[in-house]
Parts: C-alpha cells; sequence; structure tokens
C-alpha cells in the first residue's frame, strides 16, 4: 500500500501549475520597471552613478506593492504584497513615499475623500515595513533573522508575497575593504572582509527566496569609470583604477566598474543601468527637471526608457 | 566585539561545550558567528553528545542577534516618528530658507559645496546664530580653518533677537551664544573622537529639552578629507565613508540637522564640482552649490541634489 501510494504522487501536472502560479505569481511593476514581468525569486539590481533616481525607482515600486488591487470597488492595479524596506544608505523619506502613495489614491479615485482615503493609507502603510543598517554586522544580522520574524508575522497576515528592497547594496564596501587588514587573534577565524560579508549575505537571501514567496530589488551606486565616448574621440577622462570594464551596448556607451563580487554577480537575475542625461546631451532640460535614461542590461533589451520625476511618482518621457 | 565567554553569565545555555564547538570553528565572538552560515554550523553538530542543547544555544544567540539591529518598523510608526520629532530649523536667509521648504532639516545631511569667498562659513555662521536665539537649542560647530568669529556671531545673534547693540548684556544674548560650542579639529582622527564624544552626549539627552543639541556644522570637510584621500589606496575611501555614515547616523538616530561644507575643484567645461569625488556624493542627502556673484554682495545658492525636491532650482541671497 505505502509502495503504491508512492508511485501515485501528491498531486497532477494541474495542481502543482495551479499551486505555482497562485503562491508565486508574477510581478507586473510600474514604469519604468515595466519593460520585463518579474518572477518570484528574481533579484533585481539598479545601478547607477549618484544622483540618478534610484531610490525614487524603489519607492514606486513600493507604492505599487503595497497597494491592493481593487479595494471598495475602485481599482488601484496594485499587488497588495508586503514591502521590507532595509535602508543602508539612511536615505529613506517616508513623506516622499506618502506624497506619492497620496497622489496614486486620489489618481485611481478622480478625487480625494478624506475618509475613504485615511483608510485605505493606513492598511497600505500597515504593509511597508522599515529597518536601517549602519554597518555590515547589522545587515547580517537583521538578515540572519528575517526569515524568523517572517514566519512568525506570515502566522497573523494572510499568504502575500514579499519584496525585499535593499537601498544601495554596497554602501559599506569600503569599509569592509580597509576592515581586511585587521588582525584576529586565534587561529582559524574568517577574517571581516567585503567577500565573507557578502557571501553571508548572499546565502541568507537565498535560503529566503526558496523558502517565502519572494523578490529582491536592490540599488547600487556604480562609479563611473571611463566615458568612451565614439563620436568625440577628444573627449576621454582619466580613468578611475578600473578592475574590470564593462560595456552596455549603446550609441554612447558609459563603462563601469564593477566591485561586487562574483558570488553576488552570479545571484542577480535581472540588471538596469540608470543615469542622468543632464550632461551628456547638450541641453536635454524637460519642464520637470532632469531626464534620467534606464537601460535593461540583463537581459539585454537594445532600446533604453526616459523618465523624469514628478511630485507623483516617476513619469516616462 | 562581545566574546561568546562574557555572555556565559546572562545565558546559561552557552557552556563550554558550547564555546568549545564553536572555538574549534574559528568563532569567538557574536561578529564571528554572523559571518558564518549557522545551519551548516547546526549540521556539523550532530554528532554532538547533545545536540538539542546546542540547538537551544544556537536559538538564544538568534535571539542576541535580533537585538543588535534597529527593529522593523511599519510606515504608520515611521509616520508618527518622524512628525514627532523632525524639524525644520530655519538658517536665517530668507531666500534660502523659501528654496529648502523652510531651512534645513532635522535628520538629513546637507551639504554646501562653493569656491573661496562664495559666503559658506558666513551663512554657516548665520545659520548657528539663528538656531541657537530663534530655536533655543544648541549648535556644535567643528571649525577647522579657524575662520570662526565669535563677533560676526554676536552681531547675528543681536539682529536675530532684536537687540540694537553687541554689548547688551541681557540674559537672552547671553544664553543664545553660550548654546554655541565651537570646537577646533585639524585632523579626521580628531573629528571622529569628538564626534563619537556627541554621540554619547546625545545618547543620554532627554528628546524636547530645551538645550539639547539640534544643528551639527563641519567647516569644513573637505579639509579634513582631502588630505587622506589619494588615487588607488582604500584607507582613505574607507575613512571618509565611515565618517560620512558616523554623520547619517547622527542625523538619523538623534534627529540632529548634519551641515557639512566642501570645497570645489575644477570640473567638465571649466564649471567647478564639489570636492571628494564620486564616492562622497551618496553620503549627504542634500547638496547645495554656492556662488558669489561677481561685483555684487549677492551669493547665488542652487540644488544639486535633494532627496524630495527637484534638482536645478535656485535663488540668490545676501547677508549683511
Amino acid at each position: 500500500m505505502e509502495v503504491r501510494r508512492w508511485i501515485e504522487g501528491d498531486e497532477t501536472a494541474k495542481e502543482m501549475l495551479e499551486r505555482v502560479f497562485t503562491q508565486r505569481s508574477s510581478l507586473a511593476l510600474p514604469p519604468p520597471l515595466h519593460r520585463i514581468p518579474l518572477r518570484s525569486g528574481d533579484v533585481v539590481e539598479i545601478a547607477g552613478p549618484s544622483p540618478s533616481a534610484k531610490t525614487q525607482i524603489l519607492l514606486q515600486a513600493a507604492v505599487s506593492c503595497v497597494l491592493p488591487k481593487e479595494w471598495k470597488g475602485t481599482y488601484y492595479g496594485g499587488l497588495g504584497q508586503t514591502v521590507l524596506y532595509i535602508d543602508l544608505d539612511s536615505k529613506f523619506d517616508v513623506h516622499r513615499l506618502l506624497q506619492m502613495l497620496k497622489h496614486r489614491i486620489v489618481g485611481a479615485n478622480g478625487h480625494s475623500s478624506s475618509g475613504c482615503d485615511e483608510e485605505i493609507i493606513n492598511m497600505c502603510m500597515k504593509r511597508f515595513f522599515y529597518t536601517c543598517c549602519y554597518d555590515s554586522f547589522e545587515l547580517l544580522a537583521t538578515l540572519k533573522t528575517l526569515h524568523y520574524r517572517l514566519q512568525r508575522e506570515n502566522l497573523a497576515l494572510e499568504n502575500h508575497g514579499h519584496v525585499i528592497m535593499m537601498d544601495s547594496i554596497g554602501a559599506f564596501h569600503w569599509m569592509d575593504r580597509a576592515c581586511t587588514s585587521f588582525v584576529l587573534e586565534g587561529y582559524n577565524r574568517k577574517s571581516i572582509s567585503f567577500q565573507n560579508v557578502m557571501v553571508i549575505v548572499v546565502g541568507e537571501l537565498r535560503k529566503l527566496l526558496s523558502v517565502h514567496s519572494m523578490v529582491v530589488i536592490c540599488t547600487k551606486t556604480a562609479n563611473l569609470g571611463n566615458y568612451v565616448d565614439d563620436r568625440n574621440f577628444g573627449k576621454r577622462s582619466a580613468p578611475d583604477n578600473p578592475d574590470s570594464l564593462r560595456d552596455i551596448g549603446n550609441g554612447r556607451r558609459p563603462v563601469f566598474r564593477e566591485y561586487m563580487p562574483s558570488i553576488w554577480q552570479s545571484l542577480v537575475t535581472h540588471r538596469i543601468f540608470v543615469q542622468a542625461l543632464g550632461d551628456q546631451v547638450a541641453v536635454r532640460k524637460h519642464r520637470d527637471g532632469m531626464v534620467y535614461s534606464l537601460e535593461w542590461s540583463l537581459p539585454c533589451l537594445s532600446f533604453s526608457d526616459k523618465f523624469v520625476v514628478t511630485d507623483a511618482g516617476i513619469a516616462l518621457v | 566585539m562581545a566574546p561568546l565567554r562574557s555572555l556565559e553569565k546572562d545565558y546559561p545555555l552557552i557552556d563550554a561545550d558550547f564555546q568549545g564547538f564553536c572555538a574549534s570553528h574559528g568563532i569567538l565572538t557574536v561578529e564571528d558567528l554572523l559571518i558564518h552560515d549557522l545551519h551548516a554550523l547546526l549540521a556539523k553538530a550532530d554528532h554532538l553528545p547533545r545536540p538539542e542543547r546546542f540547538r537551544q544555544a544556537v536559538n538564544q544567540v538568534l535571539c542576541i542577534v535580533d537585538g543588535l539591529h534597529r527593529p522593523w518598523l511599519n510606515g504608520i510608526e515611521l509616520l508618527r516618528r518622524t512628525s514627532d520629532f523632525n524639524r525644520v530649523l530655519s538658517t536665517g536667509c530668507g531666500g534660502v530658507d523659501s528654496l529648502l521648504n523652510g531651512g534645513l532639516q532635522e535628520g538629513q545631511v546637507t551639504e554646501l559645496a562653493g569656491p573661496s569667498s562664495s559666503g559658506k562659513t558666513q551663512f554657516c555662521l548665520l545659520a548657528a546664530s539663528t538656531v541657537a536665539a530663534m530655536h533655543l537649542c544648541c549648535v556644535m560647530y567643528l571649525d577647522t580653518g579657524n575662520s570662526f568669529s565669535s563677533k560676526r556671531v554676536a552681531h547675528f545673534v543681536s539682529r536675530v533677537l532684536g537687540t540694537t547693540s553687541e554689548e547688551d548684556n541681557s540674559r537672552s544674548f547671553q544664553q543664545a551664544m553660550s548654546r554655541i560650542l565651537c570646537c577646533a579639529v585639524f585632523d579626521i582622527f580628531s573629528m571622529f573622537a569628538l564626534l563619537h564624544q556627541l554621540e554619547a552626549k546625545l545618547k543620554s539627552q532627554v528628546r524636547g529639552s530645551v538645550g539639547v543639541v539640534r544643528l551639527l556644522i563641519i567647516d569644513s570637510i573637505s579639509s579634513l578629507i582631502s588630505p587622506i584621500l589619494s588615487g588607488s589606496g582604500s584607507q582613505g575611501r574607507a575613512l571618509m565613508i565611515s565618517a560620512g555614515a558616523l554623520l547619517k547616523k547622527l542625523a538619523n538616530e538623534y534627529n540632529i540637522a548634519v551641515a557639512v561644507i566642501n570645497h570645489t575643484v575644477g570640473g567638465e567645461n571649466g564649471f567647478p564640482k564639489p570636492a571628494l569625488g564620486e564616492t562622497w556624493k551618496t553620503i549627504p542627502h542634500v547638496r547645495l552649490m554656492l556662488s558669489h556673484d561677481f561685483g555684487s554682495k549677492a551669493c547665488h545658492v542652487s540644488i544639486l541634489k535633494h532627496i524630495s525636491l527637484a534638482p536645478g532650482a535656485s535663488t540668490r541671497f545676501v547677508i549683511e
């Protein structure tokens, strides 16, 4: 009898697909991240020099994630997920998030009515969790205890998916590099280096991704090294000690230095590159200020999107 | 770095067996435990005589680790925290106040960059005087180039308070002047020492009481950092980022406004750009560029970067 049960299996293929598609559904994020739908288990890295509106993109995505799809008859088009925002750069402004959320709600309603708005704002803000870390140890402590926290909270809330957002994964990179030269007593001790810290961060993220239905979106500051301008050969500035240059095949090829170790690069499944267009194109001022360009480098799309940052969030140009 | 044996007194589960097992894997402190894979460690512990006790000890350590990071706050709690505590400090200069939606924001690091004699120090002296006289809180002023002038500060304070003579011995004038603490620092290590002392003092002071430090001004941070920044070495950049991280922590955790002054270097097309390079750009929340109009007393200030306003906005102001 046992053997028969073992052969028959637990569920049919149809049941399995139904289960996977509801538990691990795909996320369609708002512009400018709308080109590629994300599935749970994806890790997106948004890289760009400073300032290039990366945090604004994260906030826009966070607003879409916390809004419900539909509520009290109005269609909001959100994803109804929990957002876990880990701030390594201490740059988060909760009022900006609230401002973007209010704009979306008023836009969906067509008008603003304070009673209903209060309720939905409270509901959305309850789905947004925030913590900040001032060094790598705090980041490791946060990630190691996150799994248990999620297990505890899943018992209370319904089982929605989660989105982890990390603002600036390379924030402690210089500090950890300097720590490598510390001498530790005792044999067999692992030194506190950037590589070791990243190994554990990646390990914890992999465990979280495999157990929970989750997407990770990170920003990373990319320091531009060479500006290689195909059109004007004279404009070549001094290189900034490049370890490995990377091209993002496009007309004017910006290259930047990759400082994240290979273990992190192997975790990332999608890569985006953002930069401000202010100084590359002669006078490109939209009425709302700076225009930014966004390119998908993994998977490689051959065109780039342009956007501006407005009070309501991000608008494509 | 708490060594595991010092935890034995408070947490009896972390006994000598546990410490011995950890030491054989090179784990002597709680931080070492953070950079090891705990599941792999648990798997190796299966051959121990009492694996259950080992598991409990690991859970105990995880509870301790849970206390090492900042707590998770949800959106509502965040809003309550910022609306209760974060105010905007007026700088005393109407033009800049209107540009920045009120002035210097508590909890943020503001950078003022500009070439020489573009009004940076004057602006900082004015801001310090205004905050001390009008907002009734302490200002900490770190001076790296002997440019702090108490006469100028007295002039600004008496102007804010509305008294006519500088020698006025009224109580409010004395109190306002005594709220501005000026320290001379000439290298980055003494700055770190001062900031750590400030952190200890801020931890112990009660929020909302009169006489707490709400504004920290560093004039100028570039003269402390530029000498240690060299092209290829990482120590200089690590110190710069650590200094920046400490400033952001002070601003964020203790709700103070931090203003740092930077000088400029030549950039592309001859326009000056702020010094300290690309790596520094991520540190300040708000970056302002000052310049002095030739032949007039007016200074021109523009926003290079702001976390919630559009860059490019600018205005003019005059400091008498």
